[in-house]
């Protein structure tokens, strides 16, 4: 029952974590790899909102997660326009600005354990004689929800579906009078503002320090290179093999080997999938 | 000509008055370079920073050091090393020391490298250089005064005023020896951070109780930046461990605290565990903090009386930086000051081996006890009576305050168990 419990929580984490970088990429075929400095940037906003500016914590969230949004906007209308299509650049730029925020917000002195977010709701539920905290929960249903809702938006929604025809075929949209560049800076901002929603959720557990930065880039690229890059199915399929693995290391094996199994998922799946379980990238006989 | 001659006079008389006003004698004179290779981004690292700057403010303001016939005033060169970082080299340490020396200029270096890796490898420098160096912050190796030890000649520039992992291990065993007896408590489940120090501190403290008839049910370690402890904290309830033994310097440890409320384990939880030694720990737990039985290193680096100086330091401090002493580092980096004043003092000048001789024989009523060095080792004498040597700071969160709980000359409350374990 603990690792069903704690695997599907586990799961349910990182793909949320993960969710932002996927959409990104499924969309624009950019890999955001200031992800995670959008992640941590959000935990900030919301902090300052709630204890230097005296907002109540529900508006601060909302300030946070929109200023995270018009954040990502930014870094794709002031960095990524200019060198889109060139792959190097676009990894290199993005994961300059994302190491520039992180240190940035260090350097402005946001260090140390005493900046935390509470919980929306305290207290503990049983579940099957497991004893589990109710935000554990809710990351869990607003987890599932938002993947819900993110699937209707991008099949049923007029924006939604420009986007997938974006994705499908950037040139043969652009015929159509599709905006690339107007939708990439939505898929952009859009990615930024779930990377935002995933913090809110998951920082109450813990306390925002700038290194979680770091640690949900690495495992949002583990969990979109498992799952196929820019595919939702493989990113929640790739969510819960690492999850349960990492729940399932910990209690057959030691947890300090968690972070080996994630990496070692990454390489079995290069070995034997390289474009990942769902991936689409052309297989190697194409390429060559 | 009359109002000429006048004028000078005045100004004279007024160069005169100046002269004389405290501290600005020795600010005329060439300042005592301090460098501090400090981790600045970490608790260890700033608090530090924070304690030496009080401390050299304090002696400034009051005239400065007596060097031979003058006195003149310390200066503070702080470089952030970022080795409490991870990914970053040991190199970047030691590039950080010798900037301090070639290019600031240091007579001495105080505080850090604050990683025990770092400050191992740093030892070689100081010999290079002949800088004699206070260690106050961070290192807990026992290897750093063993090194002293066995190869005094070319290390005697080395000294550490603050404690290590042997002398933590055996002031945690008495403290569990006391709560065994008083709770009946046996079982222990250990948790300790994938870091060298906390690793070993682990192992030590695993064979330590199992020699003194402990049942360590398990020690589990977990990678730096873990988020969720939920089956570890699972597994020691039902293995019914009594104590939850703590051993890790991440910021994240304080999540633990709190699934260990949530789920209001039946296991008093004590240890090394650097997220809650600094006040804000309450804050940053909700109140699930409370009862942690936390080892802060040296007294003073929270409220205590233990000396008349402990409380006088922990209020200059707080009107200084706004906050009580922060934890481990702190009170350390600060007696240093003190302690190299002295030794300067004594010694009539700067020059390293003058200092190494009257460091040696420093025997000062500081902030957590008497400060003496080991002639041999270098190593701050530790004792659990502040008259004998310095002592250690444990401390309980009890309503949102650090109360001071080990060793019992010191204590100033008695250990609280949890209402769900009575």
């Amino acid at each position: 029952m603990d690792i069903l419990v704690y695997g599907a929580i586990n799961s349910a984490t990182l793909s949320l974590m993960a969710l932002g970088f996927t959409l990104v990429y499924s969309i624009s075929r950019l890999p955001n790899f200031a992800h995670g400095a959008l992640y941590v940037t959000t935990g900030y906003i919301v902090w300052l909102g709630v204890n230097a500016l005296g907002l109540g914590y529900l508006p601060a969230i909302a300030v946070g997660i929109a200023a995270t949004a018009v954040i990502g906007g930014l870094i794709y209308r002031l960095f990524i326009l200019r060198i889109r299509g060139m792959e190097i650049s676009e990894i290199i730029a993005t994961y300059a600005v994302g190491l520039a925020v992180i240190e940035g917000l260090r350097w402005g002195g946001l260090r140390g354990s005493t900046f935390t977010l509470p919980s929306f709701l305290a207290g503990t539920v049983d579940v099957g004689g497991i004893v589990v905290d109710y935000q554990r929960i809710f990351v869990l249903v607003l987890g599932a929800a938002v993947f819900a809702g993110l699937n209707l938006f991008v099949r049923h929604t007029k924006t939604g579906l420009a986007l997938k025809a974006i994705a499908q075929d950037e040139r043969a949209a652009m015929m159509l009078g599709i905006d690339s560049d107007g939708k990439a800076l939505v898929s952009f901002a859009v990615g930024a503002g779930l990377s935002a929603f995933a913090a809110v959720l998951i920082l109450p557990l813990g306390n925002i320090v700038v290194e979680t930065g770091y640690n949900v880039l690495l495992y949002s690229i583990a969990v979109s290179i498992i799952g196929g890059l820019g595919s939702f199915g493989g990113a929640i399929l790739a969510s819960l093999i690492i999850g349960f693995a990492q729940v399932l290391t910990e209690v057959f094996l030691s947890a300090h080997y968690q972070m080996v199994i994630s990496l070692l998922a990454i390489i079995v799946t290069l070995l034997v999938r390289p474009s990942g379980i769902f991936g689409k990238q052309k297989e190697l006989d194409d390429r060559v | 000509m009359k109002k000429t001659v006048r004028g000078t006079g005045w100004c004279l008389l007024l160069l005169a008055f100046v002269a004389f006003l405290p501290g600005v004698g020795a600010a005329a004179e060439k300042p005592i370079v301090i460098g501090a290779p400090l981790a600045t981004a970490f608790l260890y690292g700033w608090d530090a920073e924070r304690g030496i700057r009080l401390a050299i403010e304090e002696i400034n303001a009051a005239g400065g050091v007596k060097v031979g016939s003058v006195k003149r005033p310390f200066q503070a060169e702080v470089i952030d090393t970022r080795d409490l970082e991870p990914g970053v080299p040991v190199s970047e340490a030691l590039l950080g020391v010798e900037k301090l020396i070639l290019e600031k200029k240091a007579d001495f270096i105080v505080g850090g490298p604050v990683r025990s890796e770092a400050a191992l490898a740093a030892m070689d420098l100081l010999n290079k250089y002949k800088k004699v160096s206070i260690l106050t912050t961070g290192v807990l190796t026992p290897a750093y005064h063993k090194k002293v030890a066995d190869n005094y000649d070319k290390y005697k520039y080395c000294f550490r005023i603050s404690s290590h992992v042997g002398v933590m291990a055996n002031e945690f065993i008495t403290l569990l020896g006391d709560v065994k007896k008083g709770h009946g408590f046996n079982k222990v489940y250990i948790m300790v951070q994938d870091v060298e120090h906390a690793r070993k501190g682990g192992e030590v403290m695993k064979k330590m109780m199992a020699d003194k008839g402990w049942e360590v049910v398990d020690m589990k370690i977990y990678p730096t930046g873990t988020t969720d402890y939920s089956v570890g904290l699972s597994d020691a309830s039902k293995r019914k461990a009594d104590i939850l033994f703590l051993w890790m310097d991440m910021p994240e440890s304080s999540i633990l605290l709190k699934q260990w409320s949530s789920m209001k384990m039946k296991a008093l939880p004590m240890g090394f565990v650097n997220a809650a030694e600094q006040p804000g720990f309450w804050k940053a737990t909700e109140g699930k903090g409370e009862f942690l039985i936390v080892n802060l290193v040296n007294g003073g680096n929270a409220p205590a009386k233990i000396t008349p100086w402990t409380m006088k330091f922990a209020d200059a401090y707080k009107k200084r930086w706004g906050l009580e002493p922060e934890g481990y580092g702190t009170s350390s980096s600060y007696m240093a000051v003190y302690v190299l004043k002295e030794a300067i003092e004594k010694a009539g000048t700067v020059e390293s081996g003058a200092v190494i001789a009257a460091l040696e024989n420093v025997n000062v009523m500081g902030v957590y006890g008497r400060i003496a060095f080991d002639k041999k080792s270098h190593q701050v004498i530790p004792s659990l009576d502040p008259e004998q040597g310095a002592v250690t700071s444990i401390v309980q969160w009890q309503k949102g305050r650090r109360v001071q709980v080990f060793p019992p000359k010191t204590a100033e409350g008695k250990i609280l168990l949890p209402p769900w374990m009575k």
